[in-house]
């Protein structure tokens, strides 16, 4: 049984810092994903560039297959020594974790990593064999199961509210209580980032005095979705690609009045449109039978591509959707974000008279562009994306 | 029983389709024809240059836009009820 790696991270600078000193490196291969979190000594440019060179260095050495002392040994031995304080330093945690659920992990100078599974937090057993500066290397080596959540921070995360609101900041028991709230509840791994770093800018009073990085992988069943938009080219091969379209295990979403007129055709089922809920908008959804939401076409997709670009952009909370919102745009987002880890994109190629209609808005013009903006954005939070053009 | 479909596809919503159900909701409400009419919205009817395109039961589709719901209530619904 394979799963699916869900991986979010989101960083604060330092207040008045323009460069992160906190780096994240996610590295697909193919069974498996290795994610380091490294965190450079001291803030800004310093920070910025020994943090880089330490995720790419570990990223890159291990995929290829280096061992992990021949990778500690590179980094020690590249990273540029500080002038001040006389050492070349950048803590890191580098996460390996295979298809199976297998998980390889090795930590140094970074607060321990936070393993939950259902509400409950669980101890990693831990070994350590090298030594940098003194300081031991943990290694560990566990399973995860589906549900499972781990999730690394660097240290301004610990420190959240020192200068501010706390005296000794918001400590690790704290956030690994937190987490143990949260964790359980959020479907994606996105959310339980949002969710920390959220609480860390305000602990810090939006000003944050470290820089603040929070990783968090998701161990998930594969969920997919299928997505059919716009009629295909040749009317011909509508049966065809109705029938490709069901044949698949996903949700179904179907955005256009004209693809959910072919679907309700081929599928003999009734389009029932929805009006008790009308957003002036996002037009209104409809109910196909065996179809799990029907939504209009290029109007909706320009609004779901906003507010998916809202979402990944804004580091607060999830301002782009709330829980039981009605309107079409909505309720495909929350969908193509919680539900999906596998979008399978079924886009027709015809040319609908509507968008060649002078009156129409500019950038409605081009719906295909608007679905490359989506493919994007939706591999930009780690889904996977088929397009099949009809 | 007659029956209203107002199209509410990309090209009638932008045009205004809801202002048109809206129109056409109050006008029956007014002359308490509720039994008599239904009004329906529709996915697209596949006449988006003619938006906000509407068909009564199965007659051939016209433009509506919300100024002239109206007259167009008068010369198309009134006689078939």
């Amino acid at each position: 049984m394979t799963y699916f790696t869900d991986v979010a991270f989101d960083s604060i600078n330092k207040y008045g810092e323009e460069l992160c000193g906190d780096k994240v490196e996610v590295i697909k291969t193919e069974d498996s994903m290795i994610i380091v979190l490294a965190d450079g000594l001291g803030s800004g440019v310093k920070a910025n560039i020994l943090a880089t060179l330490t995720s790419k260095i570990a990223g890159t050495m291990l995929m290829e297959g280096a061992s992990i002392d021949e990778t500690v040994d590179t980094i020690v031995n590249t990273l540029p020594v500080c002038n001040v304080r006389k050492i070349a330093y950048s803590t890191f945690t580098i996460l390996k974790i295979n298809e199976d659920g297998s998980v390889y992990t090795v930590e140094y100078d970074n607060p321990p990593l936070i393993f939950i599974r259902g509400n409950r937090y669980y101890d990693v057993e831990k070994r350590s064999s090298t030594m940098i500066n003194g300081r031991p290397i943990k290694e560990s080596n566990f399973r995860l199961e589906p549900g499972d959540t781990l999730t690394v921070v660097s240290d301004g995360v610990i420190h959240a509210g020192v200068g501010a609101v706390l005296n000794l900041g918001w400590q690790w028991e704290n956030v690994k209580d937190h987490l143990t709230h949260v964790a359980g509840k959020e479907k994606c791994a996105k959310n339980v980032t949002k969710n920390l770093i959220e609480v860390c800018k305000n602990l810090y009073a939006d000003k944050p005095g470290d820089d603040t990085t929070v990783v968090t992988v998701k161990l998930r069943k594969g969920e997919e979705v299928d997505m059919f938009t716009g009629p295909p080219k040749d009317s011909e091969t509508d049966p065809w690609v109705i029938k490709k379209f069901m044949e698949g295990e996903g949700k179904k979403v179907v955005c256009g009045g004209t693809a959910a007129n072919i679907v309700s055709r081929e599928l003999k089922e009734e389009i029932i449109v929805n009006m008790d809920f009308y957003d002036g908008d996002v037009p209104p959804t409809a109910n196909v039978k065996g179809i799990d939401l029907v939504t209009e076409g290029v109007l909706t997709l320009c609004k779901v591509v906003e507010k998916i670009k809202q979402y990944i952009d804004d580091l607060e909370i999830n301002t782009a959707y709330k829980q039981g919102d009605k309107d079409g745009a909505s309720k495909l987002v929350k969908m193509l974000i919680e539900d999906c880890t596998h979008l399978n994109l079924w886009v027709g190629k015809a040319v609908n008279p509507a968008h060649q209609n002078t009156d129409f808005p500019i950038d409605l013009t081009i719906k295909l562009k608007v679905v490359d903006e989506l493919i994007a954005l939706m591999k930009k939070l780690g889904k996977q994306v088929k397009v099949t053009y009809v | 029983m007659t029956i209203i479909h107002v199209c509410i596809g990309s090209a009638c919503h932008l045009k205004g389709a809801y202002n048109v159900i809206h129109g056409l909701q109050k006008i029956v409400e007014d002359r308490k024809l509720e039994d008599q009419i239904i009004i329906k919205a529709n996915f697209c009817l596949g006449e988006c240059t003619k938006a906000v395109s509407v068909r009564v039961n199965d007659n051939p589709i016209l433009s509506v836009d919300e100024k002239n719901v109206e007259t167009f209530f008068e010369e198309y619904v009134l006689g078939r009820v």
